[in-house]
């Protein structure tokens, strides 16, 4: 699978978003600035500190998360968009590369974007808010986790989507609660038990607290559920663009 | 590598309950240049299609030098080059880059692929426009692209579905130049075209699809002669019934000879001395040749540009 061609469909996929990286990179750096200044600055001071984390840095894994499940599932979700609309899908689909090699590619340019994000938001935290991570290989594993969980979830609406806004729908009425609900600016611990409850079958939530335990090495729940629960979303949304490309669905006839 | 480019059998599709190809067989030697003639909804981009895997088949098989197109994908999709009728571009890149990216898809390292886009688009007169996006270019330009796109890798057999349509007469000719340059070196040539001068001008064998099948094949003068209609017709005037006494056919309507004939200028020399002879004056001849258009016509009902 290793070959060429699958390595320039990576490369395709990476030039694409780096091309555009005021589009793609930039904003998501600005708006994680933004939330670090207004919520960790101004009302951080007045919370002061959960589980002995100052509020400031309890935020930024879910900042983290934010962004790059964001642009995980914007790249590969765009890209396949784009090359549908614009026909260009087929001069890949006329290729010797398979249905297996197109989605995981596509997956990689998501999780690359993904990653780079995050990272480029851990960066800005550690800049303006002296944030310093406990466990760095955990950090990795969890971001590569979630974006590809993302970044394959963006091949499937990419492929299914006949849209924009079905791309739309996702980021603004599915990401964006479940991020917000998940505990980006709380700890779960914080609210009634009907809503810690309702919290723990957000999945979302798992993923913060794991980046959370691996950043910051505090967590609600057992973080290698975290891991697990992430992993499991890897298997699912890959396995199902992978078939989706195998059988054509929605880009064969 | 098999002797045959493209061995298809019992080919079928269906779309729902439209059946788009209906057990379609096929055989396209090594090194041809063939035509594939049909009217709108024949079932030729669908036979394209399944040859190059943007259609999944229903029934039946295709081969590509041997290769099957779905159980031995890789290696059947290698030897092809496609140029789709509608153009596809992918518009992030300037069209040097595109077309190298493209030629990576197929195995070729990037720095390789930069040479080659930079002899094809040289071949095509594109290369003061190697930085510039596809967006940029005109639509003959746009078209040449696509064809050097679809060579990119040297495939030895190149899928062109009309490649001439919407272009000018210069460029057509231009590109009519390079195909056949291209078969001349051996690559197998497979066109779809609406242009009936096109298919004869450049094709050594042709097939004529209609309702998804093959209902004719062969070189188009076989075809010509086996079902087309040269005729002579000559006016007349002071027309005399009963001076023509061998068995020739013809018919006198309007004052008009109609004489169908094979070969109509041989035909003609007979009839005006014959005519002469009765003192029959000639006001006008005209020799009307058979075409593929004759052919596709009288095979299927319609025109090609049904």
């Amino acid at each position: 699978m290793i070959n060429r061609p699958f390595m320039t469909l990576i490369q395709r996929e990476v030039w694409r978003f780096l091309g555009l990286y005021k589009q793609t990179l930039i904003p998501s750096v600005i708006s994680s600035g933004l939330y670090i200044i207004v919520f960790g600055e101004s009302l951080g001071s007045r919370i002061g500190s959960i589980k002995g984390i100052e509020y400031i840095h309890y935020i930024i894994p879910g900042l983290v998360l934010m962004n790059a499940i964001n642009n995980a599932y914007q790249n590969s979700s765009s890209s396949i968009m784009q090359a549908k609309f614009l026909k260009f899908i087929d001069d890949l689909l006329i290729t010797p590369l398979n249905g297996l090699e197109l989605s995981i590619g596509y997956m990689i340019g998501g999780i690359i974007r993904g990653v780079m994000s995050g990272i480029l938001v851990i960066s800005l935290a550690w800049l303006l808010a002296d944030v310093m991570i406990v466990n760095i290989p955990l950090t990795i594993l969890n971001l590569i986790l979630i974006s590809w969980a993302f970044s394959a979830l963006g091949v499937i609406v990419g492929i299914y989507g006949q849209t924009w806004d079905h791309i739309a729908v996702f980021t603004n009425f599915i990401f964006m609660p479940l991020t917000f609900l998940g505990g980006v600016f709380y700890s779960i611990d914080m609210l009634p038990e009907f809503w810690r409850n309702i919290s723990l079958v957000n999945p979302l939530y798992w993923m913060i607290n794991g980046m959370r335990y691996s950043m910051l090495g505090v967590h609600d729940s057992p973080p290698f559920l975290s891991i697990i629960i992430s992993g499991m979303f890897v298997i699912v949304f890959s396995s199902i663009a992978t078939l989706m490309f195998t059988k054509g669905y929605k880009i064969k006839e | 590598m098999s002797n045959l480019a493209v061995q298809i059998k019992d080919l079928n599709k269906n779309y729902g309950s439209t059946q788009a190809l209906n057990g379609l067989d096929l055989e396209i030697p090594e090194g041809s240049f063939f035509g594939l003639l049909g009217p709108n909804g024949a079932g030729k981009t669908t036979t394209i299609n399944i040859l190059t895997g943007l259609v999944n088949k229903s029934g039946g098989y295709a081969k590509i030098f041997g290769h099957d197109t779905v159980s031995d994908y890789r290696n059947a999709r290698k030897l092809i080059g496609l140029a789709p009728q509608e153009l596809s571009f992918d518009f992030f890149f300037n069209i040097r880059d595109m077309l190298a990216l493209q030629g990576g898809y197929y195995g070729m390292s990037f720095k390789t692929g930069r040479e080659r886009a930079d002899e094809l688009l040289n071949q095509f007169g594109l290369s003061e426009k190697s930085e510039n996006n596809a967006r940029q270019l005109s639509g003959g330009m746009k078209r040449r692209l696509q064809i050097a796109k679809s060579l990119m890798h040297d495939p030895p057999m190149i899928i062109l579905d009309e490649p001439t349509a919407g272009v000018d007469i210069e460029l057509r000719h231009m590109l009519w130049k390079f195909l056949k340059d291209q078969n001349k070196n051996g690559k197998t040539i497979l066109l779809t075209t609406h242009y009936i001068e096109e298919a004869e001008n450049l094709c050594d064998t042709v097939a004529i699809i209609d309702h998804g099948k093959i209902i004719e094949q062969g070189s188009p003068r076989t075809l010509i002669k086996k079902s087309g209609s040269s005729k002579l017709e000559i006016k007349v005037k002071n027309w005399k019934d009963n001076i023509i006494n061998d068995n020739r056919d013809f018919s006198f309507i309007n004052e008009t000879l109609h004489i169908p004939a094979e070969k109509p200028e041989k035909e003609m020399i007979w009839w005006i001395e014959k005519l002469k002879e009765n003192n029959i004056s000639i006001e006008d001849i005209h020799i009307s040749k058979s075409s593929l258009e004759d052919v596709f016509l009288k095979l299927t009902g319609r025109s090609l540009n049904d």
